[in-house]
């Protein structure tokens, strides 16, 4: 079995004046290939996970290893090979998609040949070709999604990581995306998929991770996970089961 | 490449930006032409006495034609003659007039009797004439010349008034001593060849500025507040400059730079490079505006003087100046409304420290001492000494060194405050 390709070990990030943990003392392994959900409601965690994952955060304590370097001492290095779609929007909104694609690709260091052929591969696959020189400020939510997760793909990571990559757009994109997603782990590139549709995660994740109030409550494959809780018919209702029905802020 | 993207970024993002151009370029063109009209007059009124005055010749003797022969030589005096003195009060108590000379009935006569006598008294004193019955008083006033002011006009109006009659008094005392020695000496026989003097020519005075230029320069409405309001507009850059910045972190583009690999060092340098250019542009068209619209307002030209290349620099460091302190604002504040309040008030109170509203030499002493901690002030100060002075670059090094130190620090702090917001800890 290959090395895995993300090392978190004993991860506790703490926010000044909380009362409790966003991460506490956290351990698990993601391997090369997988796509790998991370679950959980809202304040659970995730979002600061991602953070801690991108290098933008640095934990109170433990480790994060990924692709055999340390996130906190080699951020940079690791950022070049990542690709992240943040939660928020992260684009231009009066510039066309084009040029965002462009500056973007410009700011990872591509050449211009590169970008241009990127930007035309990727724009054709998620249906924005006819869109390219249109203003982002124009486009619907699941248009803006979509430009969200090519500006993450430009450089071509070898780990993807997604935070809630199809909240808020409608039901073509999000298919449109999990379609993209499954081609993309047929290719090798390990997808981190944080997101609240667990319908979503149980079709396209290897492996999955629920976590709570910065807690760590299951971890493994959909089967190995379904299989400790032979009461619960699908993820949701483990879901539920594990997280509680309890109303998160 | 990174930096060169950063700065075709920004462009996209301001040319799309119409509120954020005309804040730019159209307000502050509207500014310097404004506050170049509304400030022309003060300025002139400051500058140049022009003084409208009432005359009440009650003499009608060779006195008061004296006095007005001297003011309509003058220039800056206009006497308005008046047959009333009643007339004449009525007119300055109703501020129609600033001042009024209403000069007594047989002024001349007496001013004439008193000459005549000091004269004698000189001669009696020294021997060389003899006393008789009449006894002789020099030192009582013998006219009653009275100066009538408006008690809303300016003390330095009055003073020059006060000091110009003094003088033609004065000058004709002399004149007329002279004539009555000249009589005494010739034992009161007519003196057909009596020597005339005039006392004013006897001693030349050249007024000129201490500019190396040929032209008569001074400060004037235009050459204030054209370079005053160039910078003012430049420091007002940190509007789009901070309002972008904060816009871009609030909607998530900048995490998506910081999610990039690598130095921040390419966007913070690409954003300076790009307003620092759009600063220079600003500059270019208010001179412009200066040297070419003014004139067709009616203000004065703008008058640049020669050193080309001084200029150049000192708008280089004005535009660095601003362009860092815009920044800091930008990275410092978290909100958009934070920031662009507070950079909007501390570019007004530097602007005002800096001389920009009005001169810093009619300010009290402290306020003058502390409107040179304005890097307003710095800019100021160089394009005042090159437009008016001729200055070289050189003498206004000081000034453009504490320009270039500011955009420095601003900068270093901006990329400091920029780098530890990045990662969190």
């Amino acid at each position: 079995m290959s090395e895995p390709i993300v090392k978190i070990n004993s991860l506790t990030r703490q926010y000044k004046g909380a009362s409790q943990p966003a991460i506490s003392n956290l351990t698990l392994e993601i391997p090369v290939g997988s796509v790998y959900g991370l679950l959980g409601p809202n304040g659970a965690g995730k979002s600061t996970m991602v953070m801690m994952l991108c290098g933008l955060m640095n934990p109170n304590e433990g480790s994060i290893s990924m692709m055999g370097m340390n996130v906190s001492e080699q951020g940079s290095e690791i950022r070049k090979r990542i690709g992240v779609a943040p939660q928020e929007i992260a684009l231009f909104h009066t510039l066309t998609a084009y040029e965002n694609l462009f500056y973007f690709g410009r700011m990872y260091g591509l050449e211009s040949d590169k970008i241009k052929s990127s930007i035309e591969n990727y724009l054709e696959i998620f249906g924005l070709t006819d869109k390219a020189h249109k203003r982002v400020q124009t486009f619907s939510g699941g248009m803006k999604r979509r430009l969200n997760l090519i500006a993450a793909l430009l450089h071509d990571p070898t780990l993807l990581i997604l935070d809630e990559p199809t909240a808020g757009v409608d039901v073509q994109s999000r298919n449109m995306v999990i379609d993209f997603l499954q081609q993309l782990k047929t290719k090798g590139v390990t997808i981190i998929y944080s997101s609240h549709f667990l319908e979503e995660a149980e079709k396209i994740c290897t492996n999955l991770a629920v976590i709570d109030e910065g807690h760590l409550i299951i971890e493994g494959t959909p089967t190995q996970v379904m299989s400790k809780h032979t009461d619960c018919r699908n993820l949701e209702e483990l879901f539920l089961k594990l997280t509680g029905k309890t109303i998160r802020d | 490449m990174k930096i060169r993207a950063t700065i075709i970024k920004e462009f996209l993002l301001l040319i799309r930006d119409p509120g954020g151009m005309a804040l730019i370029f159209l307000m502050p063109l509207m500014l310097v032409i404004v506050m170049a009209l509304i400030q022309d007059a003060p300025f002139r009124d400051y500058q140049e006495m022009k003084l409208d005055v009432i005359f009440v010749d009650n003499d009608s003797d060779s006195l008061g034609r004296k006095i007005e022969k001297a003011f309509t030589v003058s220039g800056n005096v206009h006497l308005i003659q008046v047959k009333d003195t009643a007339e004449a009060k009525r007119e300055v108590l109703s501020g129609n007039y600033k001042a009024a000379i209403i000069l007594p009935h047989g002024a001349s006569e007496s001013l004439r009797s008193k000459t005549g006598n000091v004269i004698k008294s000189i001669f009696i004193n020294m021997g060389m004439a003899e006393s008789n019955a009449d006894t002789v008083y020099v030192d009582k006033p013998s006219i009653d010349l009275q100066l009538l002011f408006d008690p809303a006009i300016k003390m330095n109006y009055k003073e020059a008034l006060s000091s110009a009659l003094e003088k033609v008094l004065a000058n004709v005392q002399t004149e007329w001593m002279l004539d009555e020695l000249q009589a005494q000496l010739s034992d009161g026989a007519p003196h057909k060849n009596a020597t005339k003097i005039d006392f004013a020519k006897l001693v030349s005075i050249k007024e000129n500025y201490a500019s190396k230029k040929k032209e008569r320069m001074m400060l004037n409405s235009v050459q204030h507040n054209v370079p005053a309001w160039t910078m003012f507009a430049m420091f007002f850059i940190l509007f789009p400059l901070a309002g972008n910045f904060i816009k871009e972190r609030e909607e998530g583009s900048m995490l998506r730079l910081r999610l990039i690999s690598g130095s921040q060092f390419p966007v913070i340098a690409g954003k300076f490079a790009f307003y620092f250019s759009v600063c220079l542009i600003q500059f270019v068209l208010m001179i412009a505006v200066g040297v070419y619209l003014m004139p067709v307002l009616g203000l004065q030209q703008l008058i640049l003087g020669s050193n080309v290349l001084g200029i150049a620099i000192t708008a280089c460091c004005v535009a660095m100046a601003a362009t860092g302190y815009g920044l800091l604002i930008a990275v410092y504040f978290k909100t958009a409304q934070q920031a662009l309040s507070f950079g909007s008030i501390s570019v007004v109170i530097l602007a005002a420290l800096g001389g920009v509203w009005v001169p810093i030499y009619v300010m009290p002493e402290t306020l003058q001492q502390i409107s040179r901690c304005s890097p307003l002030n710095w800019g100021l100060e160089s394009f005042t000494n090159l437009f008016l002075r001729g200055a070289t670059t050189v003498a206004i090094l000081p000034d453009l060194l504490k320009l270039v130190a500011f955009a420095i620090v601003t900068l270093a702090i901006s990329v400091f405050i920029h780098k530890s917001r990045t990662i969190r800890n």
